[in-house]
């Protein structure tokens, strides 16, 4: 597990929660360069996860969509494990033995895609919002801090798995160079985890 | 004792021995300490104690059972604990109930 977190970038101010989701006034300034860092990590995450998805056309009270559903996803053969390393991280086997992943997969692993686009379509729209209305700066209220969470933890997977980040990432990360366009990437890695840290201690 | 209920009681016993599925939870360097803790409370209604406990044995021994129960019982505590970004898995139990 991860025991750093939370070292901010330099030019970022640091997602700070203020307030307390028991109280339900839970809320978080952002920058804009911040909203639209995580708007467009969050939009590349859901083009990856929309790869393959056909739970939507299942849960469709359209019967000609559900039939449709069921030939283009065929269910009666196993799916196989994504190739993309960062949703075989996002959706793993939930068996050791290939066999029983397999058929464990054909059964969950659509409404498991269907879970993480719903996070992250949610945590999108809290995030568009101040956007949208070309305010300054963000001070986002939080409906939903467990959505937030689930998104965030699943944003900071798919980054660490693009970036190969280990368990000695954060002395890699301060080795590197300024210069190194890669910097730029583990910083946000690093500030999500102080987001996310922030928002847990306002739980 | 009838021969039927010697059967009957044949069957609880298998019935008894299916249940020992668990789930396991495996350790990752990307979630949070904290993030974990806060999962195993939430989904298992763990206490603090506990939740905390459970997230320092994935962390330092690479792996902790967190449930036992069904096979679909543990099917959905996988389910779930994938959905929460946690890499996890079920098996059948070698070493008893939890």
């Amino acid at each position: 597990m991860n025991m750093v977190y939370g070292q901010p970038y330099k030019e970022m101010t640091m997602g700070q929660f203020k307030g307390s989701a028991a109280n339900a006034d839970l809320s978080v300034a952002l920058s804009n360069d911040e909203l639209h860092i995580l708007i467009n990590l969050v939009e590349q995450l859901l083009e990856l996860l929309g790869e393959r998805n056909f739970a939507h056309h299942y849960q469709s009270d359209d019967p000609f969509a559900q039939l449709m559903a069921a030939t283009i996803g065929n269910l009666e053969s196993p799916i196989e494990q994504p190739e993309d390393p960062v949703l075989r991280r996002l959706l793993p086997n939930g068996y050791a033995d290939p066999e029983s992943a397999a058929e464990f997969r054909k059964y969950t692993e659509s409404s498991l895609r269907t879970v993480k686009q719903k996070h992250l379509l949610y945590l999108r729209e809290q995030l568009v919002f101040p956007v949208d209305h070309e305010l300054p700066k963000a001070d986002i209220a939080v409906t939903d801090p467990t959505q937030w969470l689930i998104a965030i933890n699943d944003l900071r997977i798919a980054l660490a798995v693009r970036l190969d980040i280990d368990q000695d990432g954060f002395e890699k990360y301060e080795l590197m160079k300024d210069s190194d366009p890669q910097k730029h990437l583990h910083a946000v890695y690093y500030w999500l985890g102080g987001i996310q840290e922030s928002l847990i201690n306002h739980l | 004792m009838s021969s039927q209920t010697q059967i009957e009681e044949t069957l609880d016993l298998s019935k008894f021995f299916d249940n020992l599925w668990v789930a396991i939870v495996w350790d990752d360097p990307v979630n949070l300490m904290n993030y974990v803790t806060y999962v195993f409370i939430k989904l298992f209604g763990f206490s603090k104690e506990k939740a905390h406990k459970l997230m320092m044995q994935v962390h330092t021994e690479g792996k902790a059972v967190v449930a036992s129960g069904t096979r679909e019982e543990m099917e959905r505590a996988v389910q779930q604990l994938h959905e929460h970004g946690l890499w996890a898995t079920l098996q059948r139990d070698d070493h008893g109930p939890v």
